[in-house]
């Protein structure tokens, strides 16, 4: 596999399980009662995740591919009131989390959020918090949407590691594996609910699997990439291809709100009763005020530089900070562009395109 | 779990009006803050909000210290409304700070452009308390005005100590100025300085900066230690907001003061 490929590796002898369809709505109803269970919602004709309804649901908490919504949603919630003035604590979080729904790059913009919000000298209180109290129900992409390209970033569309229960489909339910302490002790704690799994249920598991891969393979043969993203992004520092890129797009900031590793944000200070709030918003780089300073000097003020910085960010700059490709592949900012802009065109052209002559002297 | 988006209260002490538009603010926080020359905090004006700026006072004063801010935009309004005797919040030290360890034993020109002298203020102010540290300081100064020059409270006490020179200019002639006037890049031709082996700290607007530093590296200055203090919009101060990014680097921990080095094949880098 190539770049951030984690290739799954399940500890030997750890024990495979099996749960029914009906037993997992019961696991889900069970948690709900102590947890905020957060899980794929039926809304029209499509799923979205949401927090589930004290009274439980009658349908399986399982989704084929990834929801709409980031996992930053819920995680990294806009609006969330970071500190109050006078100082004082926020108040701790009453109730444990446990969220179903999750796939393989939902975990790995989970990886790149960790990296910034958790893993270094300086730990956002509510990340760290959501991340401990959380319980982490993640599913195998049994079906792919036409904008999936986990592959071309070097990921797999089913879970390696970060989640604490990993399902499976069967043809009878799901196959179940625990990735953590807290997954193994779920599974001990609920043995009514789960059985073994039979032994060749693995073999099958792994051959779904491998089919899935091919599929998103298949989905994206059209846009080769073979160079690292680096190199292709960079060697288009001072080009025109920008301008070509971002020819569409109309500042929307879609593709921001809804990747799940963008977490630019802006605190927005307002008076409260009892003193002031400082509330964290979502932003957005691709918004000409993004880095705008007092006085009005505004780094970035073409667009077509905020779209390089873009890419610049996800496939130059987080890696070299922080040692993984800030994308997932999921393919919602695709989905969501206005301007039918498609990342995974851009990377194609970003690696093929070398006109010399593109080089803008003007900037020199 | 600490929270590093809660300020400390500071006490604002005193306020001094330095030019029509910039005002040093005097604060005691109500914990000591202890910070490095260069490194910056963030000022917070409750329900309002907040603001990143360099002290201007010694670091070796940790209970008391000085912000001097010029009113540009809406938090730095509500800064110069503010009267002795208010509570405004204050986070940091952020950042990494001017590189000290590489001023030892060199000639340091000290280049600022307008409220840009405020955080070399804080150097200087290291740099004369520290006798060994710099082998000569040369401050060049450059305002719109005389009535924008910064600190002229000071500037005699500077011209006047050993081992230092002080050139203020103007952009334009004025009535009652005997001095210098051109734009601080101006002071830059000619100075008695080995460039090669010379250090040069900068912080001004950054289009000043873009064109001292060329300036600086046409005189002959070593890239590497050609010193700018790129003070932008930075709302988290720890690296994950996202804004203050030049190519790789985040301005808010890996700097504010990067090295022309550093930023001079970074596109854009420079506004």
């Amino acid at each position: 596999m190539r770049r951030d490929a984690r290739p799954g590796s399940r500890p030997q002898g750890q024990l495979v399980k099996h749960i029914t369809p009906a037993a997992l709505v019961t696991l889900a109803n069970e948690l709900a009662e102590t947890h905020d269970v957060f899980a794929p919602r039926e809304a029209g004709d499509r799923l979205v995740l949401d927090r589930m309804a004290s009274a439980g649901s009658g349908r399986p908490p399982w989704n084929a591919y990834r929801l709409p919504d980031p996992l930053k949603s819920i995680w990294f919630h806009p609006g969330r009131i970071l500190a109050r003035w006078p100082p004082r604590e926020n108040p701790p979080p009453s109730r444990p989390c446990a969220l179903f729904g999750a796939k393989a790059c939902d975990l790995k913009a989970v990886a790149c959020l960790d990296r910034v919000l958790r893993d270094h000298e300086f730990k956002d209180p509510a990340w760290c918090s959501a991340r401990e109290r959380t319980l982490i129900v993640a599913g195998d992409c049994t079906d792919c949407a036409p904008t999936c390209f986990c592959t071309t970033v070097g990921d797999l569309p089913y879970p390696t590691s970060l989640f604490d229960l990993c399902l499976s489909p069967t043809s009878d339910g799901y196959l179940v594996e625990a990735g953590s302490a807290m997954g193994e002790r779920l599974l001990s704690d609920h043995t009514d609910l789960f059985v073994d799994a039979p032994p060749e249920a693995v073999a099958r598991r792994d051959r779904a699997r491998a089919e899935i891969v091919a599929r998103v393979r298949a989905l994206n043969e059209r846009f080769p990439v073979r160079d690292p993203f680096a190199q292709s992004v960079s060697k288009h520092d001072r080009t025109r291809i920008w301008a070509e890129l971002a020819a569409t797009c109309v500042e929307c900031h879609a593709c921001n709100m809804v990747c799940p590793t963008c977490h630019c944000f802006l605190v927005h200070d307002l008076p409260a009763p009892d003193g002031a709030a400082r509330l964290r918003l979502w932003d957005s780089c691709f918004s000409a005020s993004h880095a705008r300073m007092a006085g009005g000097l505004t780094p970035r003020l073409q667009l077509t530089e905020r779209f390089r910085n873009h890419y610049h960010h996800k496939f130059v700059a987080f890696p070299r900070n922080w040692g993984i490709t800030a994308c997932s592949g999921c393919g919602r900012c695709i989905e969501a562009c206005m301007g039918r802009i498609d990342k995974r065109e851009c990377l194609h052209k970003l690696e093929t395109r070398w006109i010399p002559s593109e080089i803008d002297r003007e900037l020199d | 779990m600490h929270n590093d988006f809660v300020p400390v209260p500071a006490i604002l002490e005193h306020v001094v009006v330095e030019t029509p538009t910039i005002k040093t603010f005097v604060l005691r926080p109500a914990e000591p803050l202890s910070f490095r020359a260069g490194q910056f905090v963030q000022l917070y004006v409750p329900g309002v909000g907040e603001a990143p700026f360099t002290p201007s006072s010694s670091p070796s004063e940790a209970e008391r210290l000085e912000v001097t801010v010029l009113a540009a935009g809406r938090v730095t309004a509500a800064l110069h409304a503010l009267h002795a005797g208010a509570e405004i919040g204050i986070r940091g030290p952020f950042g990494r700070g001017y590189p000290l360890r590489k001023l030892e034993g060199r000639e340091v020109v000290v280049v600022g452009g307008g409220v840009g002298l405020a955080p070399l203020r804080s150097l200087l102010h290291t740099l004369f308390e520290c006798p060994g540290l710099a082998h000569r300081v040369s401050i060049k100064y450059g305002a719109r005005s005389p009535e924008e020059l910064c600190f002229r409270r000071q500037h005699a006490e500077w011209a006047a100590r050993r081992g230092v020179d002080f050139v203020p200019t103007i952009d334009r002639p004025a009535s009652g100025w005997s001095g210098r006037v051109g734009l601080v890049t101006t002071l830059l031709d000619g100075m008695d300085v080995d460039a090669k082996e010379a250090c040069a700290v900068c912080c001004g607007p950054e289009v000043m900066l873009k064109f001292v530093a060329r300036k600086l590296i046409d005189v002959g200055f070593a890239p590497e230690r050609v010193y700018l203090s790129m003070n932008r919009n930075m709302t988290c101060g720890m690296g994950i907001c996202g804004r203050c990014n030049v190519g790789s680097l985040y301005l808010c921990k890996d700097g504010p003061d990067l090295s022309y080095a550093e930023v001079q094949h970074v596109p854009y880098a420079l506004g």
